[in-house]
């Protein structure tokens, strides 16, 4: 560590590479899903190279890279299990994709989802790319510029004036039924 | 997500040479002479109280200021040895017979002074100066310290924060005697507690907070090639 301290990045792979089944064993302990505890590992390895400088070479190695890996683990656990009281994790059949074949839809929504899009059909026709490509069809601001040849403040702009106008209507034709 | 063997690729990438951290101690010592300078920039704006001399040779006064300033200087003490990650927790319990005698003092003065905590022992006249003190002297303390102790974001920060925020609340309540009159002992009970409550109750609430994104910089820093 100490080399490494001072710049020699071939000493400092080695201890990495050294210290990460070490600190994976210590990760495994704590957290059921590998997925997790590799994060954990990973977290650890970023923190010892962010405060590799607190480390006194005159000192003893072990207990100052056991510290931080028990502090970090602690710290994503609670993390893990404060996450994990109050979010529900989406099994295969919540997942939905945009293609009318993967939304089947009821009654109820289906006379919404057919209101709206007559109103869509019914903006300008920027505003109605911009509505398809970003909210439709799920694309990110990049993917709908790249998509439409437009830019980005163009996009947001439009989105916003599709909205306000989407509104606009949704609510007069829930007024006048 | 990346790899583990990636990120010790990019870390071994950007393992530029570092300055090791002087010992805890010495860095102590140079937060406290931070804190001298700023209370000496303080006395030369402000001046000195008339009576200090003769206030200084009252017991109890000399012990609660005495007091205050060992808690500030053995938090700070501790609050760099435990920003450690290899150090002991019980670092944690270093200041605390100088916090119990400084409570104690304060509290005994209020006892044998009871009398005093009148209508006429709440004055709020020149308060307003008081707290400008208050706010000269722990600002650029607080600032300084977790200047000093941002590395500890990822290790032990709620610890780190409130020790820090006594160390600071603590210096701070020595200081303003040497400029302030309080007379009435109930607001030398509300400037000295109230001091030490409120700046070690923000820092340790913000600087929770101040810490995480000090946390998140660090990393983000840390891995720029």
């Amino acid at each position: 560590m100490a080399r490494a301290q001072d710049g020699d990045r071939r000493a400092y792979r080695a201890l990495l590479e050294d210290m990460t089944p070490y600190l994976r064993t210590l990760a495994a302990r704590c957290f059921r899903e590998p997925s997790d505890a590799e994060d954990a590992v990973q977290d650890v390895l970023l923190t010892v190279h962010a405060v590799r400088h607190t480390y006194d070479p005159g000192r003893p190695f072990g207990p100052w890279l056991v510290a931080i890996a028990n502090r970090r683990i602690v710290d994503r656990l609670r993390r893990h299990i404060r996450a994990r009281s109050r979010e529900i994790e989406l099994s295969s059949e919540h997942e939905t994709f945009s293609p009318d074949a993967a939304n089947f839809q009821c009654e109820d929504t289906a006379a919404d989802a057919a209101a709206l899009h007559a109103a869509i059909a019914t903006l300008a026709p920027d505003q109605r790319v911009a509505i398809s490509l970003l909210k439709l069809k799920e694309m990110s601001l990049k993917e709908a510029a790249l998509a439409s040849g437009r830019s980005v403040s163009a996009l947001k702009v439009a989105t916003h004036r599709a909205i306000k106008s989407l509104r606009k209507r949704l609510r007069q034709s829930s007024e006048t039924p | 997500m990346t790899s583990t063997r990636e990120l010790i690729d990019t870390l071994v990438e950007c393992a530029t040479p570092v300055r090791r951290l002087r010992p805890p101690f010495v860095r102590a010592m140079l937060w406290l002479a931070f804190a001298g300078l700023v209370i000496a920039l303080i006395v030369m704006g402000h001046g000195l109280r008339p009576d200090l001399a003769l206030r200084l040779h009252q017991p109890t006064f000399a012990v609660t200021t005495a007091a205050a300033l060992a808690t500030g200087i053995l938090s700070a003490i501790a609050a760099f040895v435990i920003s450690l990650p290899d150090r002991s927790r019980w670092w944690l319990l270093l200041p605390m017979p100088a916090l119990a005698v400084w409570i104690s003092t304060i509290g005994y003065g209020c006892l044998t002074d009871w009398v005093s905590v009148g209508p006429e022992g709440v004055r709020f006249v020149d308060e307003l100066r008081c707290l400008s003190i208050l706010v000269l002297t722990s600002v650029p303390l607080t600032i300084a310290l977790a200047a000093m102790l941002r590395y500890a974001a990822m290790l032990r920060a709620g610890a780190v924060a409130t020790t820090g925020g006594l160390a600071t609340a603590a210096i701070t309540a020595s200081a303003l005697p040497l400029f302030h009159n309080h007379d009435a002992t109930a607001m030398i009970l509300i400037w000295n507690l109230g001091t030490a409550l409120l700046i070690t109750g923000i820092t340790s609430v913000f600087g929770r907070r101040l810490f995480g994104l000090l946390a998140a910089r660090l990393l983000a820093s840390g891995t720029q090639i």
